[in-house]
């Protein structure tokens, strides 16, 4: 089976595949023998079914600090954070 | 075609700093420069939006250290964000070149690589960020829009109800992080309906409520197309968003001439004439 970020980063990088139908790419990940999870995905057009092969982790988006003097009441704790679990 | 040029021996072991942008899709937007800055670490802090990127991340060098586990449902996001500057700034005081890579642009909606480089070269070290391909490059090219064409502003949407904000409705207005606006904990990773109605309160005062709003993301994966969806304003409460969507608003109005400084320009394009003559 073919490693799924390898296959991931060709068709980012490649001109033709990035804007390939899922029916065209479909095809190439057949031949390339592309993850279940991968292929699932493409067809489905839900890139979420891809998350299962790589443990439906989530991450986090914002890096907003919008709040109004909060800036200057965090500086005092700044500190007292405990090292979360990795 | 790149030729082996060997790198010049680093005597100092100085501590560094570079903070780069991965881009938006993984695979699309890595520039040379910031893979090169990411091979040559010795440690790299990945801030990145989507999992998978990070495992691509992983595979471009042997000590990739997610900051995701730093979030957490109730903190604060400064905190943190502090907790990134610090993990990146120990490094570096230990004398190692560290990386920290971040989604899109590294200093675009991005607290903590410009605090880090700002610590780092306080303290004397060498710091540097190297731009990335934004959220906002991808929405120019995916929604066809010219900032230069009408104007464009840009605001996190919760800044835009905290103060008192000019908004500009002949050209194109952009709102981010709309999914959590009015958060005021800087704790919770979305907000519901009701905070976006006092948004669409807001912007009701410069646009009228069936005013289509555009509502778009960005490809992570090179498997995604754009997502654009197309609502009426007063709509945009009860739609459901996530954190990395972004609203943008087109012009409500034409643009309309500034006739007193065009008078004035006649005036000195007269003058400038007779100066000649």
């Amino acid at each position: 089976m073919a490693d799924t970020i390898d296959l991931l980063e060709t068709i980012g990088s490649d001109a033709t595949l990035r804007h390939a139908s899922a029916g065209e790419l479909g095809d190439m990940l057949e031949r390339a023998q592309a993850s279940a999870a991968l292929k699932a995905a493409v067809a489905s057009g839900d890139s979420a079914m891809l998350s299962t092969e790589f443990g439906n982790k989530a991450n986090q988006v914002p890096e907003s600090v919008q709040s109004p003097a909060h800036e200057e009441e965090e500086e005092e704790e700044e500190g007292n954070e405990p090292a979360p679990e990795k | 075609m790149t030729m082996p040029i060997s790198t010049p021996p680093n005597e100092a072991r100085r501590g560094s700093l570079a903070c780069v942008g991965l881009g938006m899709t993984l695979g699309s937007h890595l520039t040379p420069l910031a893979r090169s800055h990411i091979e040559q670490a010795d440690v790299v802090f990945a801030g990145l939006s989507d999992a998978i990127v990070e495992v691509w991340l992983g595979r471009m060098h042997p000590d990739v250290r997610s900051l995701q586990p730093y979030y957490a449902e109730g903190k604060s996001r400064l905190k943190t964000y502090r907790q990134w500057v610090g993990l990146m700034m120990a490094e570096v005081r230990a004398g190692k070149r560290v990386c920290g890579v971040f989604y899109g642009h590294p200093g675009i909606f991005a607290w903590s690589p410009h605090k880090a480089i700002e610590a780092a070269r306080a303290e004397g070290f060498q710091a540097h960020m190297e731009p990335g391909i934004s959220a906002e490059d991808c929405l120019y090219a995916d929604l066809g829009i010219d900032p230069g064409r009408y104007g464009c502003q840009h605001f996190e949407a919760s800044q835009l109800l905290f103060y008192r904000r000019r908004i500009e409705n002949t050209g194109y207005l952009v709102l981010w992080q709309v999914g959590l606006v009015g958060d005021r904990s800087l704790g919770r990773f979305r907000t519901g309906p009701a905070y976006r109605q006092v948004l669409v309160d807001l912007l009701a005062e410069d646009y009228p409520l069936d005013h289509e709003v555009l509502i778009y993301r960005g490809a992570t994966l090179p498997i995604q197309p754009p997502r654009i969806r197309r609502i009426a304003l007063r709509d945009l409460p009860q739609v459901a968003l996530t954190a990395e969507e972004t609203v943008v608003l087109p012009p409500a109005e034409p643009m309309r001439l500034n006739q007193a400084i065009l008078d004035r320009l006649d005036a000195l394009d007269r003058l400038e004439a007779h100066a000649k003559m």
